[in-house]
């Protein structure tokens, strides 16, 4: 019982310290100055320097997808849904959690590595003491940056792994262009890519807000910075994998309520 | 004036502050020693309002900082200028951004304006043509005075300096000292200096006060500290000054 009171609270307590920070940082965005240099510079730094990577891991995605989906389908004679099943999985579900997995990987991480830094070497109380709201400074920009680019970015996945599908599907399982092409078309509906899109606003709601919470929090140089970064990575990741579930089912509500 | 009133603090049920009781006069320096750990920096932290004292006040001009909330808090913190113990430069900017910071952020002057103040400044501390060098690319020494600059940057009525001298071989040591009477000279300031060297808190200060297990144990001109009748700052002063 006293393990379980222990539990109870060592999940609550963070998630409560959370819960004020990412209130009092969203009280910071909607007053000014309104940082718009920082901003940018998080809208590069998030959105194009992370291009690469996202096409890089959404051209091969779409690419193993269709090959095991084609395989599978061939035992049916059914290689003709490869387009529409990978358009589908890849605009409702890879797509927006691929993206924010990898940029969990390449941005949370060097968030929470940064502001974790600046915590320890006291440059974060040196803001305060030049009267600068840190959350407004740091955090402010780097959450409205994320929100902006994970569905961006997950368009880009989407487009480069429907790409590879295509290449794959018609030139190592032997289907018809026509076919894929008519299939993704008639199966894949705009409120499955506005679906897919509104998961990635989230999870960039949340990767970054969890990063520059743990950066705020560390304690202890360099071994605390590692700390606070392997932190900020494995909780964005779980995050983004547990609010996928619960997202997906709204979302698939909110449509079927209104007969889509 | 700032008056600190009955000031209590602790971390983790560790009690470090005790009832601190302390005014500390305008336009003058103010020296607050004590050994390593006794809640000097503490002390400091609580008077520009990053900590939250437990129980007691820090007023400034008969303003509770704790008492106001965050924007106001913010608005009085530009009064203050803070020299940190390692400078906590931005280390994603060089020297000229980092001394213009506080005047990008609290100022509306043009960027010939911001640039005349900025070499200003550099070059009262004695620094110059090192505008564009990284924070890392400077030593200990050259670190804190261009904390100093940016610190000074805004002109402000206080100035907080924490342990300015702790690391520095004892030219350096001299110079910073200089440079802390030549900023009082010339710009009539409040500065509070929290250091644990002796002799250059005796060549300083307008007024010193000692921490001892979380209270202060005896304040005063340095000719009556000096004079003061409790053993431990007779002890403290005879080992800071190596007899």
């Amino acid at each position: 019982m006293k393990n379980f009171s222990k539990w109870i609270l060592d999940f609550f307590v963070p998630l409560g310290r959370w819960c004020r920070f990412t209130w009092q940082s969203l009280g910071w965005a909607v007053r000014p100055p309104f940082r718009f240099n920082n901003f940018f510079k998080q809208l590069e730094f998030i959105g194009v320097q992370s291009i690469p990577i996202i096409m890089l891991t959404g051209l091969f995605t779409g690419m193993v997808f269709a090959l095991q989906t084609g395989k599978t389908f061939s035992l049916f004679r059914m290689q003709n849904l490869v387009g529409s099943t990978v358009g589908l999985a890849l605009t409702r579900e890879i797509g927006p959690v691929f993206t924010a997995l990898m940029v969990t990987a390449r941005v949370c991480s060097a968030m929470a590595a940064e502001i974790g830094t600046m915590r320890v070497s006291e440059q974060i109380d040196a803001l305060q003491t030049m009267a600068v709201d840190p959350l407004q400074y740091l955090v402010v920009p780097r959450v409205l940056g994320c929100i902006l680019m994970l569905p961006l970015l997950t368009i880009i996945f989407n487009f480069v792994g429907i790409v590879g599908a295509y290449a794959v599907g018609t030139t190592l399982l032997d289907i018809p262009a026509g076919p894929f092409l008519h299939h993704l078309y008639w199966y894949v509906d705009p409120e499955d890519i506005n679906g897919g899109l509104i998961k990635a606003a989230f999870f960039g709601f949340f990767i970054a807000m969890i990063s520059c919470y743990k950066g705020f929090l560390t304690k202890g140089g360099a071994e605390g910075v590692g700390r606070a970064t392997t932190g900020a990575v494995v909780a964005s990741s779980v995050t983004v994998l547990i609010t996928d579930y619960f997202l997906t089912t709204w979302i698939l509500e909110y449509y079927s309520s209104h007969n889509f | 004036m700032i008056k600190i009133t009955d000031l209590y603090k602790s971390f983790n049920s560790f009690e470090i502050l005790k009832g601190i009781n302390l005014q500390i006069p305008e336009n003058k320096i103010t020296v607050i020693i004590g050994p390593s750990g006794c809640g000097k920096t503490v002390l400091l932290r609580h008077i520009i309002g990053l900590l939250k004292p437990d129980r007691g006040r820090v007023s400034i001009d008969g303003v509770d900082m704790n008492a106001l909330n965050r924007v106001k808090q913010n608005k009085l913190r530009e009064r203050f200028g803070m020299l940190f113990q390692h400078a906590a430069l931005f280390d994603s900017m060089n020297v000229f951004e980092n001394v213009a910071f506080p005047l990008r952020e609290h100022t509306d002057l043009d960027e010939s304006s911001i640039r005349r103040i900025v070499l200003e400044k550099l070059n009262l501390v004695g620094l110059k043509e090192i505008e564009t060098k990284m924070p890392s690319d400077l030593s200990g020494g050259m670190r804190k005075r261009v904390g100093l600059a940016r610190a000074i940057a805004l002109e402000p009525e206080i100035i907080l300096y924490d342990e300015p001298t702790t690391g520095l071989d004892p030219i350096m040591t001299e110079a910073i000292d200089n440079l802390i009477l030549e900023m009082q000279g010339k710009l009539k300031i409040t500065s509070i200096v929290i250091s644990h060297d002796i002799p250059s808190s005796f060549r300083i200060a307008d007024q010193i006060a000692m921490i001892y297990q979380g209270k202060i144990i005896e304040v005063g001109e340095p000719n009556v500290f000096r004079k003061s009748s409790h053993e431990v700052v007779q002890e403290f002063i005879r080992k800071g000054e190596g007899k």
